[in-house]
């Protein structure tokens, strides 16, 4: 069966993922910027990971026959140095024409602060005026319900922002409802310990339907990289 | 199809088995260690969230889930000033 994983993060994956995953099906997927591990220490630094993920990615997926897409954005967990921020968000539109970015992203909120609420809401400002449409991470665990409520309060509170070009993403039993509820897609996150579990997903789906719902595998935990074709 | 519940049952009795002793063999590694939990938190999280399962009301695990989250606050946004 083909599939396209929508979120999976393969600059973090070896070559050999690539041939797992089209071996497995994978005929496309995307890549939402992340966080490296470590936090970046200048704009030009941004400048390097965007090219790797809309020039080199692109063609290392391509030996295997599988389409490379793209979000751009500086991550939640970097919000918190804003003049950063500013520097990267205002650097982006540079490569919002390439063949392979489908828009901004993977911008949400990580603890929840006032600097990640600020840097959130200047991504989708700059997502609404290009034209481009957005994924959104959720936080993780304690944190997910309140963050949920507030990215839904800043996307519901900007009339610009049209959610069937939205997607929020690592949605659980407690999120899933207010999410779809509002018109925007959501994501499942198949991480057993720290989000859903594919039993979890499957009673999701049951309960929920399958309609703008989509389940991934972003591939930065220790797992294979094949979690979405053996849900 | 569907599968019933009490095909549902039958099908999940063993996972849900060994789920159940697992949390009971995480509580007895507690209490075997030395020192007192009683009063953190997370203990008494986890009780709550024990008696959840047990109880008869629906939406189990989006009920888990509230219970182990922070919780909301509507002027968030006045509180922040953003």
């Amino acid at each position: 069966m083909d599939f396209v994983d929508p979120h999976i993060h393969m600059v973090s994956r070896t070559t050999d993922d690539y041939e797992t995953l089209a071996k497995m099906g994978c005929v496309a997927l995307s890549e939402p910027a992340f966080w490296a591990g470590f936090d970046r220490g200048s704009v030009e630094s941004f400048r390097d990971y965007f090219r790797q993920l809309t020039e080199y990615e692109p063609r290392r997926a391509a030996q295997y026959g599988i389409q490379h897409f793209t979000w751009l954005c500086i991550n939640a967990k970097e919000a918190e140095n804003v003049s950063l921020s500013r520097e990267v968000i205002a650097m982006i539109p540079e490569f919002l024409d390439k063949p392979n970015v489908l828009g901004i992203g993977e911008i949400g909120l990580n603890k929840n602060t006032r600097n990640e609420a600020t840097i959130f809401l200047e991504h989708v400002d700059l997502a609404v005026r290009h034209g481009q449409q957005i994924l959104i991470h959720t936080p993780h665990l304690e944190d997910k319900y309140q963050g949920t409520r507030m990215i839904l309060d800043m996307l519901l509170g900007d009339s610009r922002v049209d959610p069937n070009r939205v997607l929020v993403d690592h949605v659980e039993e407690h999120t899933i409802g207010l999410v779809l509820e509002k018109g925007f897609w959501a994501g499942m996150t198949l991480y057993p310990v720290t989000k859903c579990t594919p039993q979890r997903a499957a009673d999701m789906i049951e309960k929920y339907g399958s309609e703008r719902l989509m389940h991934n595998w972003p591939a930065i935990r220790p797992s294979k990289p094949t979690g979405p074709c053996r849900t | 199809m569907s599968l019933n519940a009490e095909q549902v049952l039958q099908s999940e009795y063993l996972q849900a088995r060994a789920k159940i002793l697992e949390l009971a063999a995480i509580l007895d590694r507690i209490d075997r260690a030395e020192g007192a939990v009683d009063a953190q938190p997370q203990m008494q999280l986890l009780r709550k969230g024990i008696d959840v399962l047990n109880g008869t009301e629906p939406d189990k695990a989006a009920r888990v889930q509230l219970l182990f989250s922070r919780g909301y606050d509507p002027d968030w946004r006045k509180t922040m000033s953003v």
